[in-house]
Parts: C-alpha cells; structure tokens; sequence
C-alpha cells in the first residue's frame, strides 16, 4: 500500500514540475489575485470610513483589508488544486495507464489516495508561496504586505498547515473520486465550475463576514471555507478578536467535513474502480 | 514455429466464458479454451470479435456475466489478486507516461510490482537493452517514436517477469520494422524463458508465424482452434488458378474428365479457372498437358497453397478485412497477399 502510493505521488509530482511553465504559474496566478483582490479591490478603505470601528473586528484579527485577504486567498489556492484534481484521471483513464494500475497486484485505494497526497504536496506549496509573498508586499512602495504577528512561530505554521491539508484533502477526496466515476473531462470541469464560485463567495475568505447581507452570513457561517480562513487568521494575526469562532470549533469544523468528504470520496472511489 | 511440443501443463482455463454488455450485446459467447505452459497461444479475429474483451476479462480488469476463467490456478473473479501477481499485460494503446522517462516508467512499474530498487535497477538496465532504448532511456517518453513507446510498452510489461505475457494486438499500427523487431522479441522469450504468452491479433501472418495454436474467434465464438499447419489442413487442398483467353464450364468440364485429378471444386472467375485439388504438384502438369492436347492457351499459372487466411474464409465464411461486410465471402483474395488485413483502427 505504501511503497505504491509513494510511487505515484512522485510520478504526479513529476509530471506538475516538468510541465513547461508550472514553476511560472506558481507564482504569477497568486501574485495577480493579490495584486487584484488586496490592492485594486480594497474594502479595506470603505470600512475605514466609519468611526468608531475596531478594524480587526471586520478583519479577523488584520489591521488592513490585504492582510486579512492574503490569508484566505490561500485558501483558494487548496480549493483550486483540490477541484482539479480529478481530472487527470480521466486522462489516465484515457491513456490506459489507470487500467495499468489496475492490472497490477497494488491496493486499489493507493489509486485515490496518491492522487489527493499530490494534490495536497503542490497547493500547500503553492499556498506558501502566496503567503511569502504577500508579506513581501510590503517593500513595494505604497503598498503593504501581509503582516504577521510578532508571536507567529512554527506552531502556528503547524496550525495553518494542518487547516490547509484537511481542506485540500476534503475537496481533493471527492473531485478525485469523480474524476474516477466521470468519464469525460466536459462533465467534470461542469461540476468544478457549479462548486467553485458559490464555495468561494460564501466564505469570509475575501469578504470579512460583517460585511455580509445577513442570509449570506448563515450560509458563510457553515463554510468550510470559513473555519479554515478564520482558525488560520487566529493563528497568523495571533489574535481572537474578529474571529468567527475559537479555534478548536474551527478544527473541530473542518476536521468533521474531511471525515465526511473522505468517506464519501472512499465510497465512491471503490464504486468506480470495481470491475464491472 | 511449432516444434516444441508445449507442456500439458495449462496455465489459462476458461469454461464457458460468456461476457455481455448492457444492451444485450453479447461480447464474449460461451468461449471455452485452455492455454498450455510455455506456449504463444492466439487469438485470431477482426476487430470487435471478442478479443480485447476476452483478455480484459483473464486480466481481471472486467467481470464476466457467465462461466469461468482460472490463470495460474486462481479464479479471476474470487481470486484476481493472486492472478495479478503472476500476469504481464501489454495493452494494444501506448499506456506509458508520456511526461517520463521511459527508464522512469519502468521503475514506476517495478515500484507497482514491488520489486526492490537495485533489482529494479538492474532489470531496467536489461529490458532497456533487449528492446533497443538503453541510448533514449532518459529521454522524455513524449519524444519518442511510435515504434520506441511500443517497444517500451513491451519492456514495461516485462518488468516483474510474468509467468503470462499478454499481448493484445502487439504490432497494431506498426511500421514493417517495429513490427519485425517486436516478433523478434516474442520468439527470443518463447526460446529463451518459460513465459506462457497469449497475443490477440487481426493479423494472419502475425498469428501463423509466431503461435503454436491458434483459436479463431469471430463474434465472440471461438470456431476453430488448432496449430496453424492443423488449420490450413482442415481447409483441405490447393489452389490452381489458370488463366485462359476465356475460361467457361467446358473447360472446367475437361479438367473433372482428367485421370488422376480430382477437382474439389471448379470455378471461373474472369478469365481464370480456379480449381481447388488435394494436390497440386502432380495435378498441375496433367492439368497443362490436357489444355495442350485440346490447344487451349494458358497465359498464366497461379498456385496457392492452404493459408491462414483460406483456413479464416473457410471458417468465419468470410476474409478478416471484410469484417463490416458481414459475409462477404466473394472478395478477392488477391489483396489478401500484401499482409496487412485488418482495418487501421
């Protein structure tokens, strides 16, 4: 189970960091949201218009509206790489090499599951980049950088880890597990697209909740999203004030929906590679 | 090809195998067929005979709907690990990863196999030189040549030294001399190691020069199954094909009154008379001398000899290209020569 398992998360990584441009895209798809959402798109100064505001009440915790967004804009990043996950699998299917896989004496679930690891391994990376260099922000001049806590230490790099691997292993569970069931890329990218924007929008990943219409802050209040953005806010801005909820509901949030979507990916991943 | 007699040994029983898809469509029907040890067992028919399904089904990649099927004593449905352990497929699309290296595809298949890295390192290094890629080996499998990712393909499926092989259409698509190398390769394995192999082709030649036995499968049914002299046997006789300046029913008439020629069957076509005969060798000359006597040019003399793509028309009723012409039983045999039958898929 492992040795094959390790094996194909090294042969997915491979074939991300051959591909002509991947490196680029790591860092220029982050730096153009956070150059379009934390600085062209600031909320940060609307807000600042009313008196008598705790900013960091509105921010989670962040003094400015890039901080606070830099932190969910990793998010999005796990949720991106997670959605896609699936589909080259309807590549492999493709190819032949998954009836390859399934020819060989390997645990049918190192086929799932070496798919969400990798999927995982590439977006946390990415998600470092985003953080790295958000806060590099802030030796552009006029503009400010993402600003951590004095207090953040590697236990809170641990935290926000631990948030971003059970997201990205969640939504990486089931878009695996449909790339596995889905046969043709068309219906998969029509799934990723109904899931995408809804999952993004109704989290305070870029919004901060109190400026939500109050419908809008009941949905975003049960987002996955959400607990991850704001447990991971905590940890970054080493604060509880803003914050949605305290830290361990925000674990004990997103730790029940991977335990929910990794059944259901397991469910459904077994589904698809029985014989038939 | 058949000299060595195989091992009563059978490595592959299938009894009744029956596979049938939704929509009634019956892919497999009631297949019965067993595989010796050490033997190149084929199966011949076109595209859409069965084959694919048959061997997907033995690889424990598909469930049957009916009967059953044993590879290496194990049942593939009940018992497909145990099967998978000791089979080797070389699948007829190019499955290797096209972002690696073809040294690296073969190491992911060791690691799939779980064979320790220095052994792994060490078996790379031979099947990369049986199969003539030991120079490209690091290269990107993207770069390489239909005929090398085939080859490759074939060292891949090697890697965990199967006691089985099988091929499904090893040379589909091939140029002539990919095609030669890779029936190299299957006669080096059948003379050199104990590997049973079982290859699926629409090829005549492919099937009659490297099989020891030969099933003719045709809509999901095997109708015949023998070593490729029993099958060309069974067809019974030769064919003389005479061509006159007009060939008619007296000419045939004249031949059936030769002593000593036994016309199986005669027919004119065009201005050739064919003549199907037990024999042709002490046929032939009488037939010449009695045109001679009666003054009837004969502008040309045509032998042929039984062949494994008689033996198909005589089996399925029909030639292997004629696959979407139902029985189409009266095309020329004429292009049947040029060795290549199939439809390119």
């Amino acid at each position: 189970m492992f040795s094959e398992t390790f094996a194909l998360v090294v042969r997915d990584l491979k074939r991300w960091y051959r591909t002509p441009g991947q490196i680029i895209l790591v860092f220029t798809t982050p730096l153009m949201w956070l150059l379009l959402f934390g600085q062209a798109f600031n909320i940060g100064k609307l807000a600042q218009g009313a008196p008598g505001i705790d900013i960091r009440e509105v921010f989670g915790g962040a003094t400015d509206y890039f901080s606070f967004m830099a932190v969910g804009q990793t998010t999005f990043i796990i949720l991106f790489g997670s959605l896609f996950s699936g589909v080259s699998l309807i590549w492999d299917r493709k190819t032949g090499f998954l009836s390859k896989l399934q020819v060989a004496p390997i645990s049918r679930a190192s086929i799932p599951v070496s798919r969400m690891l990798s999927t995982v391994v590439k977006s946390l990376l990415q998600a470092v980049v985003v953080l790295v260099l958000a806060s590099l922000f802030v030796f552009i001049p006029g503009l400010s950088g993402l600003r951590f806590s004095p207090d953040f230490g590697i236990l809170e790099a641990l935290g926000i880890s631990a948030f971003l691997i059970l997201l990205g292993l969640s939504l990486a569970a089931l878009f695996v597990a449909l790339g596995l069931i889905v046969k043709n890329e068309e219906t998969l990218f029509g799934m990723i697209n109904l899931l995408n924007f809804p999952l993004m929008f109704t989290s305070s990943a870029l919004i901060p909740i109190a400026l939500m219409p109050s419908w809008l802050k009941t949905v975003a209040g049960y987002n996955p999203i959400t607990f991850v953005v704001d447990g991971m806010r905590q940890l970054v801005f080493h604060t509880s004030v803003g914050a949605q909820y305290s830290i361990g509901v925000d674990l004990l949030g997103i730790t029940i929906f991977a335990a929910l979507m990794i059944s259901l990916g397991a469910v459904l991943s077994r589904k698809a590679l029985l014989r038939t | 090809m058949c000299v060595t007699v195989p091992s009563d040994n059978s490595v592959i029983k299938v009894q009744g195998l029956e596979k049938t898809f939704p929509g009634d469509v019956k892919a497999v029907d009631s297949v019965s067929f067993e595989v010796r040890e050490g033997e190149v067992f084929g199966f011949l028919g076109p595209n859409g005979a069965g084959k694919t399904t048959t061997i997907s089904i033995l690889n424990t990649l598909m469930l049957p709907t009916g009967g059953r099927a044993e590879v290496l004593g194990s049942d593939v449905v009940t018992q497909a690990s145990k099967v998978r352990k000791g089979i080797g497929l070389v699948p007829q699309d190019l499955t290797s990863d096209e972002e690696l290296t073809g040294r690296e595809n073969i190491e992911l298949q060791s690691k799939l196999y779980h064979i320790p890295s220095v052994e792994a390192a060490k078996r790379a290094d031979e099947l990369l030189a049986l199969v003539g890629l030991t120079d490209s080996q690091d290269r990107i499998v993207k770069t390489y040549s239909g005929g090398m990712k085939k080859r490759l393909e074939f060292a891949t499926g090697l890697v965990h030294q199967p006691k089985i092989l099988f091929l499904d259409e090893p040379t589909l698509g091939l140029d002539i001399q990919t095609r030669t190398s890779i029936w190299e390769h299957i006669r080096k394995l059948r003379s050199e190691t104990n590997m049973t192999i079982f290859l699926t082709t629409h090829y005549l030649e492919e099937a009659d020069g490297l099989c020891d036995r030969i099933a003719i499968i045709d809509h999901g049914k095997i109708i015949a199954l023998d070593t490729p002299d029993g099958l060309k046997k069974a067809v019974g006789g030769d064919v003389i094909e005479v061509e006159v300046a007009e060939c008619n029913t007296d000419i045939l008439e004249l031949v059936r009154s030769i002593k000593g020629v036994t016309l199986l069957e005669g027919k004119c076509s065009g201005n050739k008379a064919r003549m199907k005969v037990p024999e042709s060798n002490a046929a032939l000359p009488l037939i010449l001398e009695s045109f001679w006597n009666k003054k009837i040019a004969v502008l040309n003399v045509a032998v042929k000899k039984p062949s494994l793509d008689q033996a198909f028309l005589e089996y399925t009723g029909r030639e292997l290209r004629d696959e979407d012409k139902g029985t189409g039983g009266k095309q020329a045999t004429a292009a049947a020569k040029k060795g290549r039958f199939g439809r390119r898929r």
